[in-house]
């Protein structure tokens, strides 16, 4: 599917003569494609096959970290799509994708839709948990320390905020004022995000396996939520020999219904991971393991791998209860913090990840290969363009891709 | 005399100049974490209840911009969805507020695209101190209270420049003539001009001195620092022309790149700067520099606007 190479004709009847490919070019003018700085190798893939070039820009930054951003093409009454996914620096990348949509604004695009492989802030803040994995109930409040530690490691929230804590309570003498009934709260800012994206401008989103389907609902504007389980499945068939006799796994219980669609679709079995909190006093959970794996191949599907401790558990246990083997197909991979040792030194035996998201070519750990979504995007950039349906994206007796 | 009590945030853009304003209040800063997840995502985590309370949120544009920028207004949004009364933005440096116009095809207006965000975000009212240009008030829908440098910049001419009436105000570009005239009306003294042809972005050409400053303690006035390729080249004409010492008083010294290094290498005698950026790093290395307290002129902005006075008196005095 990776070689299907620059676009091809098959999905249009008639057209050989020479006026249509006229007017086809003409359109095609009319479609202009940029690509953030997030992730400049899917925007040349999706271009590749569009048959354009990518929009020329220059990205940079001022001396004072300002963004800075230049368009040096019209895009005057044209069809402007914006490619940057949620990753590496996260802030400096949506300030980014939030400034070039306003440029095109401002500049008279007729339309800006915006492709973000993966949206960020996409997820709700889970409870930070403690080193061991229970989480951490109570969260005391910590004033801000002076000056701040410098946090350029990529530190799980959970250890930075241990840190802190640590750090305050050697400094606070004075004794504690009585508890004051406050539950601490993490801000969830997936409606921001969506405001800030529909304020600059951007008419349209496409993005790819949301976290929560409902996301959808905070933008006033289309959101097209594509979805990567055809590419999966076309993996499985094609990659995993004998994948009749494996078994679909998922994590964890909210992921069952992503899984036990593609288990069935392909006809296999299902299995489940249980996150069971037996006692609310210690806080212990236990993995519990639903369904029969003995023997088996074991296929994890889950939508993002962020730290890894997930899949990484999920794999101990899968083995534990007698699997022959276990692989992970995720759709986004963000691998941060120490996520890239925990999976060489986990039961996992392999990763397939998705390139929604660059990996860092300093990867080089044998376990980890990807596939190709560029095809999915291209599709629903040039269905948009032309004004023709996405339905076939979602359906998976569809082999196009 | 409102019945709601004031609250104030901080992110980690500069929680000193922070501190100092609470203190200045006499109220202790509100508990506030703001961290980043392991993927570099944003994490705010409000310690205390905003209920029907009068919240401001310290932070400047400085230093990572665009991650102070996401902090502040995931900052804004918490407080909004979590019932704050009003919400004021207290960004003492407003980010971005050089991109002010479409000077060239398809640029963004980014403080326009700020403004919209800041208030899409929930944000109430916004105060800052000295735009870039006080057009970008009306950027916004929402009130903004503009204050000016240029009250504690006089008191420093008075009290720390010897010689202060023999001195001379001179303005680096044209653009900023409005600005060091009421400086020098203020201080019945003297003005000039440096008029300059700059070919590329921070990167400044021929100089021009318009006016006579032969004998006299030049004081050059601007709001922004940022390459100091200007404030340099402007010491050297003055010093060429026959000024006896050049200062240099700025607004905000954004002091990025070189700027440390030229500074050292050129005739101004000192670079006064405002504390609406932090600079105890380059206070180490750079013997030139001397800070300017703006936090009362902030503390007193936050308590007239809490208690619902007029804040005109910050316009021509230094609370003291």
């Amino acid at each position: 599917m990776i070689l299907f190479g620059s676009f091809s004709f098959p999905f249009y009847p008639i057209f050989f003569s020479s006026s249509f490919f006229f007017l086809f070019c003409l359109s095609m003018r009319n479609l202009i494609v940029f690509g953030g700085s997030s992730h400049p190798e899917l925007t040349a893939a999706i271009c590749r096959r569009l048959g354009i070039c990518p929009g020329k820009t220059k990205l940079s930054k001022f001396s004072n970290n300002e963004t800075s951003v230049e368009m040096h093409e019209s895009v005057r009454e044209r069809d402007v799509y914006i490619v940057q996914s949620g990753c590496g620096h996260v802030n400096d990348n949506l300030i980014e994708l939030l400034v070039m949509i306003n440029a095109c604004k401002i500049a008279s695009a007729k339309r800006i839709t915006v492709v973000v492989p993966y949206f960020p802030y996409s997820r709700q803040a889970d409870v930070p948990f403690k080193p061991s994995g229970a989480p951490l109930t109570k969260l005391p409040p910590a004033t801000p320390k002076y000056p701040p530690e410098p946090s350029h490691q990529q530190e799980d929230i959970a250890k930075q905020v241990l840190r802190r804590l640590a750090q305050t309570s050697l400094q606070d003498q004075k004794p504690e004022e009585p508890k004051n009934r406050y539950r601490e709260w993490v801000a969830r800012s997936g409606r921001l995000v969506a405001d800030l994206l529909t304020c600059a401008g951007a008419d349209h989103i496409i993005t790819m396996d949301l976290h929560d389907a409902q996301f959808q609902g905070f933008f006033d504007c289309p959101v097209d939520n594509l979805i990567s389980k055809p590419l999966m499945i076309k993996y499985i068939r094609l990659h995993i020999p004998n994948y009749q006799d494996a078994v679909i796994v998922s994590p964890d219980a909210g992921g069952a219904k992503r899984a036990t669609s593609v288990a069935d679709r392909l006809c296999m079995d299902f299995a489940l991971i249980h996150k069971e909190r037996r006692q609310i006093v210690t806080q212990k959970t236990d993995l519990m393991l639903v369904g029969d794996v003995r023997g088996k191949v074991c296929i994890l599907i889950d939508d993002i791998a962020d730290t890894s401790y997930t899949i990484t558990k999920a794999a101990k246990m899968l083995r534990e209860n007698g699997a022959t083997k276990v692989i992970a197909l995720v759709s986004h991979a963000l691998l941060s913090a120490n996520a890239i040792e925990n999976i060489d030194q986990s039961a996992l035996d392999e990763l397939i990840v998705s390139n929604s998201i660059p990996l860092d070519p300093h990867i080089n750990s044998p376990k980890i290969k990807v596939f190709d979504v560029a095809p999915i995007f291209t599709e629903a950039i040039r269905r948009t363009h032309f004004g023709e349906s996405l339905s076939m994206l979602f359906d998976t007796k569809h082999d196009l891709l | 005399m409102a019945d709601n009590s004031i609250k104030i945030f901080t992110g980690n853009s500069h929680p000193e100049l922070a501190k100092l304003v609470a203190n200045r209040i006499g109220i202790d800063l509100a508990k506030v974490v703001v961290a980043k997840y392991s993927n570099q995502e944003t994490s705010v985590t409000i310690g205390e209840s905003v209920r029907d309370e009068d919240v401001f949120i310290i932070q400047s544009g400085c230093g990572e911009i665009n991650d102070n920028l996401m902090e502040l207004l995931i900052m804004i949004n918490a407080c909004k969805t979590a019932s704050a009364r009003r919400i004021t933005a207290v960004i003492p440096c407003f980010p971005y507020a050089r991109q002010d116009k479409k000077d060239k095809s398809r640029a963004p207006i980014t403080a326009k695209l700020t403004a919209n965000m800041l208030t899409v975000a929930g944000a109430d009212h916004v105060i800052t101190m000295d735009l870039h240009a006080s057009q970008i008030q009306g950027f916004f829908n929402i009130p903004v209270d503009n204050l000016y440098c240029e009250p504690p910049m006089i008191k420093y001419i008075c009290t720390k420049i010897d010689n202060w009436k023999n001195a001379i105000i001179v303005s680096p570009d044209a653009g900023g003539a409005k600005r060091a005239t009421s400086i020098a009306d203020r201080l019945n003294l003297d003005f000039a001009l440096i008029h300059k042809e700059r070919k590329k972005a921070n990167e400044v050409s021929r100089m021009v001195l318009v006016g006579d400053v032969r004998d006299k303690i030049a004081i050059l006035v601007d709001d922004m620092a940022d390459t100091c390729g200007t404030l340099g080249l402007a010491a050297k004409t003055l010093v060429e022309n026959g000024a006896e010492k050049v200062y240099a008083i700025v607004a905000h010294g954004i002091l990025s790149g070189k700027a440390i290094k030229v500074i050292n290498e050129s005739v101004i005698e000192k670079l006064v700067v405002t504390n609406t950026i932090p600079h105890e790093d380059k206070m180490a290395i750079c013997p030139k520099l001397d800070i300017i307290d703006i936090s009362p002129t902030l503390a007193e902005a936050i308590r007239r606007t809490h208690n619902g006075e007029s804040v005109s008196y910050l316009f021509s005095h230094v609370p003291e």
